[in-house]
C-alpha cells in the first residue's frame, strides 16, 4: 500500500512538473478564459534547434514551468503544419505571443534564451 | 612636429580604412564578396543572406546585427565586434575569427568549419547545433554559453566542458 502511495505521489508531481501544450487557439482561448489566464502562443518548427531547446531544456526547468503553470495556457504551434491564427507577425521561430482576453497580441517574445533569462524576460511582461 | 603629424594622419586613415564604394554596395545590394570593409561601424544593420565570403571585416563593429544565413566564409574576422548579434545559419568555414567579441550573439547552427578560432568570446553565446570542425578553441572562453547539441568534430582541440 505504501508502494502505491509513494508511486501515485511521484506520479502527480512528474505531470505537475511537466508543461501541457495545447495545440487548438480556440481551445486554448477557452481554456485560459476558464482558468483566468492568458495565453502563451509559442510558434516553432522541429526542425528548428532554438525551440527544440526551448521545450526540450527551458520548458523542463522546474522554474520556468512552476511561472508559466501559474500564469499561462501554453499553445504550441507549429509553422508549417498548423494553421496560423491572422495578424501575429514574426520575424524569425521561436515567436512568443502573450494574448489578452480579445485574443490580441498584449505582448510577444522573439528568439529562445536560456532558463533563467526567458523567466527573466517573462516577468517583465506582468 | 612634422612627423607627428604625419603619424596622426596615417592613424586616422588606418581607423578608417574601409572603402566607402564597398560599404556602399553592401548596404545596397545586401552582398559584398572581397570588400574591404575593415574598420566599417555596421551596429544594428541587416546583413541576413548577404554574401560576404573573402571580405575584410578585421576590426568591423558588428554589434546587434541582423545575420541570418550570412556567408562569412573565408572572411578575415580579426578583432571584430559581433555582441548580441543574430547569426543564426552564418557560416564562417575558413574564416579567420581571431579576438572576435561574440557575447550574447545567437550563432544558433553557425558554421565555423575549418576556421582559425583564437582568443574568442563566445560567453553567453547560443551556439545550439553549431559545428566545430578542424579549431582550436584552446584559448577561446564559453562561459554561460549554450552549447545544447553543438556538434565538436573529433578533430578539434580545447572543447569547453
Amino acid at each position: 500500500m505504501r508502494y502505491l502511495i509513494l508511486i501515485f505521489a511521484l506520479g502527480i508531481s512528474l505531470i505537475a512538473s511537466e508543461l501541457h501544450f495545447e495545440h487548438d487557439f480556440n481551445t486554448a482561448l477557452q481554456k485560459a478564459k476558464n482558468q483566468n489566464k492568458e495565453v502563451m502562443m509559442m510558434y516553432s518548427a522541429p526542425w528548428c534547434p532554438e525551440c527544440n531547446y526551448m521545450k526540450e531544456v527551458v520548458f523542463k526547468n522546474k522554474e520556468v514551468v512552476a511561472y508559466i503553470q501559474k500564469h499561462f495556457v501554453v499553445l504550441s504551434l507549429d509553422v508549417q503544419k498548423d494553421t496560423l491564427p491572422a495578424g501575429f507577425n514574426f520575424p524569425g521561430i521561436p515567436a512568443f505571443f502573450f494574448l489578452d482576453g480579445n485574443a490580441k497580441e498584449k505582448n510577444k517574445i522573439i528568439g529562445g534564451d536560456k532558463a533563467d533569462k526567458f523567466l527573466k524576460s517573462l516577468k517583465a511582461l506582468k | 612636429m612634422k612627423k607627428t603629424l604625419l603619424s596622426m594622419m596615417l592613424c586616422i586613415n588606418l581607423l578608417s580604412a574601409f572603402n566607402a564604394e564597398d560599404l556602399k554596395q553592401l548596404k545596397e545590394d545586401d552582398e559584398c564578396p572581397m570588400c574591404d570593409l575593415s574598420y566599417a561601424d555596421l551596429r544594428g544593420i541587416d546583413l541576413s543572406m548577404s554574401n560576404l565570403r573573402d571580405a575584410n571585416l578585421s576590426h568591423a563593429n558588428l554589434t546587434d546585427i541582423l545575420a541570418h544565413k550570412a556567408d562569412f566564409s573565408h572572411t578575415d574576422l580579426s578583432d571584430a565586434i559581433f555582441e548580441r548579434s543574430n547569426l543564426k545559419g552564418a557560416k564562417f568555414v575558413n574564416a579567420i575569427v581571431k579576438h572576435v567579441n561574440f557575447f550574447e550573439a545567437k550563432l544558433w547552427k553557425g558554421d565555423f568549419s575549418n576556421a582559425v578560432i583564437d582568443r574568442c568570446n563566445f560567453d553567453e553565446s547560443a551556439l545550439g547545433s553549431a559545428v566545430f570542425d578542424k579549431n582550436d578553441l584552446t584559448n577561446s572562453t564559453f562561459k554561460g554559453a549554450i552549447l545544447y547539441k553543438t556538434i565538436f568534430h573529433k578533430n578539434v582541440v580545447g572543447v569547453p566542458k
